[in-house]
């Protein structure tokens, strides 16, 4: 800023953060995280390795490296993420498109709310694995189905959230809109949205990891392919390094998962920022 | 002069819990002329923010009514702009796009909208700080935005409600002295509340007591201090005469709200 006006106030353009308990000093985090993780794997490989732990029960490392070399040279790691990571997208999108919208306008309309309050109520404590007895049955085991147990599981989290966070916007906002002659559509669009925003895109976060949740028992349950049947024919087979590696790259492509929805909250609320360093 | 804004034999009554009710006004009269800076004053829950809020729209009243030109005001009225004392700037827009938002209302093109917010932006010091979020500046900086946005959208009424109470005594004293050159510069009728005697006693041409709740008419009080009003008018005999005269009539309220608090515990 070249030109900085006569400010008022403790709290300035840039604001003095406050200092983070234990001193300014800088703080290796990611050294931290990076020697915890070597340090956990490698306490897995002696104890593997050196024989304290049978492989049948535990395998080393390696060897879930080794398994993971032999399905990334056929691609087959690819096939398995892909899959599931496209059921997940699909689920995820179609129950954010029907439960934002729907969650917006009960937050808004009381009787929409009223009416539709009841079946939430019922709805809510069904784990999306009760659906495939009924989804089997009416769409079969192919892609739809997958996608529908996904979506099952998820839009009702994302609904509760958006409620939440819409009825959640600050009166004093809507009445100062009003004030200065907003209508109900431009309440709507000013007010109501940006402010139950950051509300719904947390909701959306946390419903992320539950429909990775719902394909994998979907998966388990009935498909050829996704990191869920991988996983549960690898049990078949008696292969446990493979279940390990399918366990990892449901962590990994989770959190990759994450770090993009976090890039997105990023990108759609500047006004974010000053949290941030 | 003639009246813009009044309240008419006004009552305003609520229900709180258990179906208890709390009369907040009662029998209210003022009338507000054109161009004045009047000053509400009274202790907490003499029912003076009630009473902007019936102003601005945001509640009616239980009985009598409140007249723009004559006019009852039966819903939220843009004519009458309102200063909270937490601010209420959109969290989520910046220092321009707040100025400018009630001319975006008006349906003000975006280049007039330009020009107009940014003439508010120098006005009230902001120069700069356009591209900011509210979160990044100072509250006394953030209740400068409030002023620009009220002002750019041209009201014909000011009302404040508070808007220096969360400012510390420095702070709110710059303000003030801001206020006061804003309002020379646009004599807009404003309506100020405040529990704040030199507050009341630096901005107001006129000052009206309102009594402990329920909130009645207690005194008016004409403040013909010359302006402009700078901290060294507080130090003049005149000041201090109408600062004594005040105070009497504040805390006779008081007190009596005190004894009638002790009569209810009794």
């Amino acid at each position: 800023m070249a030109s900085t006006p006569a400010r008022t106030g403790g709290r300035g353009a840039t604001p003095a953060r406050p200092r983070a308990r234990g001193g300014s000093r800088y703080r290796p985090v990611l050294l931290l995280n990076v020697l915890g993780v070597f340090a956990f794997v490698g306490m897995w490989a002696a104890a593997t390795e050196l024989g304290w732990v049978s492989p049948i029960f535990l395998p080393s490392p390696m060897a879930v490296a080794r398994e993971g070399q032999k399905l990334l040279s056929t691609g087959d790691l690819w096939t398995s993420v892909w899959a599931s990571s496209r059921r997940v997208f699909l689920g995820f999108a179609l129950a954010g498109v029907v439960a934002v919208p729907l969650g917006i306008l009960m937050g808004v309309w009381w009787p929409a709310k009223a009416t539709l309050d009841p079946f939430v109520s019922l709805l809510r404590p069904l784990p999306s694995i009760t659906w495939i007895p009924l989804t089997m049955l009416w769409l079969g085991i192919g892609e739809t189905q997958k996608i529908m147990i996904v979506f099952m599981g998820s839009w009702i989290y994302i609904l509760l959230y958006t409620i939440e966070s819409t009825k959640r916007v600050d009166p004093l906002l809507i009445r100062a809109a009003r004030n200065l002659g907003a209508n109900d559509l431009a309440v709507m669009t000013n007010v109501v949205l940006p402010g139950a925003l950051p509300g719904i895109l947390a909701g959306l976060k946390v419903t992320l990891a539950i429909s990775w949740s719902c394909v994998l028992s979907a998966e388990m349950i009935a498909a050829q392919t996704g990191l869920g049947a991988m996983i549960w024919m690898a049990k078949d087979w008696g292969n446990l390094p493979l279940v390990l590696l399918g366990m990892v790259c449901i962590s990994i492509t989770v959190l990759i998962a994450d770090l993009a929805a976090n890039w997105i909250e990023r990108a759609l609320q500047p006004w974010e920022r000053h949290k941030r360093d | 002069m003639s009246i813009v804004l009044s309240a008419d034999n006004v009552t305003k009554v609520f229900t709180v819990g258990g179906g208890r009710t709390v009369t907040a006004v009662e029998n209210l009269s003022l009338d507000v002329h054109e161009g004045e800076f009047m000053c509400l004053l009274g202790a907490s829950g003499c029912g003076k923010s009630t009473m902007i809020n019936m102003f601005a729209g945001f509640t009616q009243p239980t009985s009598g009514e409140v007249l723009l030109h004559g006019v009852p005001i039966t819903g939220i009225e843009p004519r009458c702009g309102m200063v909270f004392q937490s601010y209420a700037l959109f969290p989520w827009k910046t220092v321009r796009a707040n100025v400018e938002f009630g001319l975006k209302m008006q349906g003000k093109p975006a280049a007039e909208r330009r020009v107009i917010g940014e003439r508010f932006i120098n006005m009230v010091k902001l120069a700069g700080f356009e591209e900011h979020y509210p979160a990044e500046l100072s509250g006394g900086m953030q209740q400068r935005v409030t002023f620009a946005r009220i002002l750019a959208a041209n009201p014909e009424v000011l009302l404040m409600d508070e808007p220096f109470a969360a400012l510390d005594a420095m702070t709110r004293q710059v303000m003030q002295e801001e206020l006061l050159a804003i309002h020379e510069r646009h004599r807009k009728t404003t309506v100020f509340i405040t529990h704040n005697i030199d507050e009341a006693l630096t901005l107001a041409d006129r000052i009206v007591v309102l009594s402990a709740r329920p909130g009645r008419v207690k005194a008016e009080v004409q403040n013909k201090l010359p302006r402009p009003r700078h901290v060294e008018t507080q130090l003049t005999r005149e000041y201090l005469e109408l600062k004594a005269k005040l105070w009497r009539y504040v805390e006779e309220e008081i007190q009596r709200h005190d004894a009638a608090q002790r009569e209810l515990v009794a």
